[in-house]
């Protein structure tokens, strides 16, 4: 604002000082009298009107930009109340307890601009703790495209899939072997009692040991499986990927679900339980949901094994699994 | 002060009510004496609201005779000896509903004429000679005359009839922030002008 309209708006503000040059001009609107016998005219129309007469009193006299400014004003009073109210409710989560999704800012703007979301935030720990993955490339779901309808491609089949399973059993125990070395690093540098030798061998061995009872299990339910295919091939029926993966449960689920999953068990468990802490309630509750069904089929699976490893409980139960001689867990989380 | 003359003092609520009461009972001489007591003030909010003094006194009888066609109305809604009595200001009610006649005309005049009335010095003859023969006094209109129907009305309110922003804001129907709002713009609309004629003269 100029100095100018400053000193015409604060003039508005003032009322018009009788003496002033403004109210002399004014006072020279002169006013004539009504005319003579004005009262004696009106009271006379007055009788004169028939009883029924009734004028409407003039309505209420508003300019349109008047108007317009309050239904504006209104208008732009709600959309703040409510932009208000969204905010707080998605601020406190209470429109993800009542399971609408609400679109992160990433989101939309990947929307916009037409790229693809960059990953979620629960990613971030990943960096720090993410080992290097040893073979990526065999770790990959086998792809079986059409049916299969003879032993030999059965065959085929089972031993591309044998073979990213053991490239998994070693990528898994490669990643074993790096947390036991980085957790005895991690004692060591915050100068806690490290295992000694024999110790780590013998922890070493106990994990082998149950790393093997629980691969055997495995292998024997896979091999009666495989045999029940190749029974059903062999009668001449035509086998679909469904049939032959849908045992391997992994695979069974959907990319988002594996992607979470995978991120999750590269974690250390407190990241992970952080991690899960912060996914959305409703991804939460189906990875907690995918966790207990996967536990239940294994205990039912083989009932003989007892309960099932640590590892395999959900990551929010669980506390940092050390061993009594404070070594990394027994086998990695799945 | 105004400068036509002396302001009549404001009549008593319970005298208003008592007025309205007699004119519901369909006495002239209520009316005759309601015109007496109202009927200054209202000649001079309509003619400088208008500018024409025949105009001012129709709209003057007009408002006369609503207040005589609504008088048992206004007589039932505040009857004599209540509080509602008491809250009746007649002078307030006819400055009202000339205020809003007064408008009605400018708006219908600006229709029928085709042309912004307000902005330009009326050419046509005055209808009041000593008024014409005054150039000052024209000219002093025509600064009035020139503001916007409303502004007008919040000047010729609150300055010539001296009525509290209060009352003047009940006479036009508005609150009284918005009146205020109003009577800023007015303010300094009137002294723009006043400027503006000062330096072309």
């Amino acid at each position: 604002m100029s100095v100018n309209e400053q000193d015409m708006d604060e003039q508005a503000r003032t009322p018009i000082v009788p003496g002033s040059p403004l109210a002399c001009a004014l006072d020279d609107f002169a006013v004539p009298e009504l005319s003579a016998g004005f009262a004696e005219k009106v009271a006379a129309a007055a009788q004169a009107r028939p009883p029924a007469t009734l004028a409407p009193l003039p309505k209420l006299r508003r300019s349109g930009g008047g108007r317009g400014w309050r239904l504006g004003r209104r208008i732009a009073i709600g959309v703040t109340c409510f932009g208000a109210l969204a905010t707080a409710a998605a601020a406190t989560g209470l429109i993800e307890r009542f399971d609408l999704p609400v679109p992160s800012p990433e989101k939309v703007w990947a929307s916009i601009i037409g790229k693809p979301a960059t990953p979620a935030p629960v990613a971030a720990p990943v960096a720090v703790q993410t080992p290097a993955d040893p073979a990526p490339a065999g770790l990959a779901p086998v792809r079986i495209e059409g049916p299969i309808d003879t032993p030999e491609e059965l065959g085929e089949a089972f031993r591309r899939i044998e073979e990213v399973r053991q490239g998994r059993i070693a990528a898994r125990r490669q990643r074993i072997d790096q947390r036991i070395e980085s957790e005895i690093e991690r004692r060591r540098a915050a100068g806690q009692r490290v295992p000694t030798p024999e110790e780590e061998a013998r922890l070493r061995q106990r994990i082998e040991e149950a790393r093997v009872r629980r691969e055997g299990a495995r292998s024997d339910r896979i091999e009666a499986r495989r045999e029940e295919l190749l029974e059903r091939v062999e009668q001449g029926e035509a086998l679909t990927r469904k049939d032959i993966m849908r045992p391997l449960r992994e695979d069974a689920r959907t990319p988002e679900q594996r992607e979470v999953i995978e991120r999750l068990r590269r974690m250390s468990p407190d990241n992970r339980r952080e991690a899960l802490r912060q996914l959305p309630p409703g991804q939460r509750r189906e990875l907690m949901e995918a966790w207990r069904q996967r536990r239940e089929e294994r205990m039912r699976a083989a009932p003989d094994e007892g309960k099932p490893p640590a590892t395999e409980r959900p990551a929010q139960d669980m506390t940092p699994p050390l061993s009594a001689s404070g070594t990394p867990p027994a086998a990695s989380p799945r | 002060m105004t400068a036509s003359g002396e302001i009549s003092p404001p009549a008593p609520a319970a005298d208003d009510a008592a007025l309205v009461a007699r004119m519901a009972a369909r006495d002239p001489a209520a009316l005759r004496e309601a015109i007496a007591r109202h009927a200054g003030a209202l000649g001079r909010i309509a003619f400088r609201m208008t500018g024409d003094a025949h105009e001012a006194e129709d709209i003057v009888q007009e408002a006369c005779l609503r207040l005589w066609d609504h008088a048992p109305r206004l007589a039932a809604r505040h009857p004599a000896g209540t509080s509602a009595a008491a809250a009746l200001r007649l002078s307030g009610w006819l400055a009202r509903v000339v205020t809003n006649l007064a408008i009605d005309r400018l708006r219908l005049a600006r229709r029928i004429s085709g042309e912004d009335v307000p902005d330009h010095a009326d050419d046509a003859p005055l209808a009041d000679a000593r008024i014409e023969a005054d150039q000052c006094g024209a000219s002093t209109r025509a600064l009035v005359l020139a503001l916007p129907d409303r502004q007008r009305a919040a000047i010729v309110l609150t300055y010539y009839e001296e009525l509290p922003n209060a009352e003047a804001a009940a006479a036009m129907e508005m609150n009284i922030k918005a009146f205020e709002s109003l009577l800023h713009r007015a303010r300094a609309g009137l002294r723009q002008a006043f400027a503006g004629q000062g330096d072309a003269q």
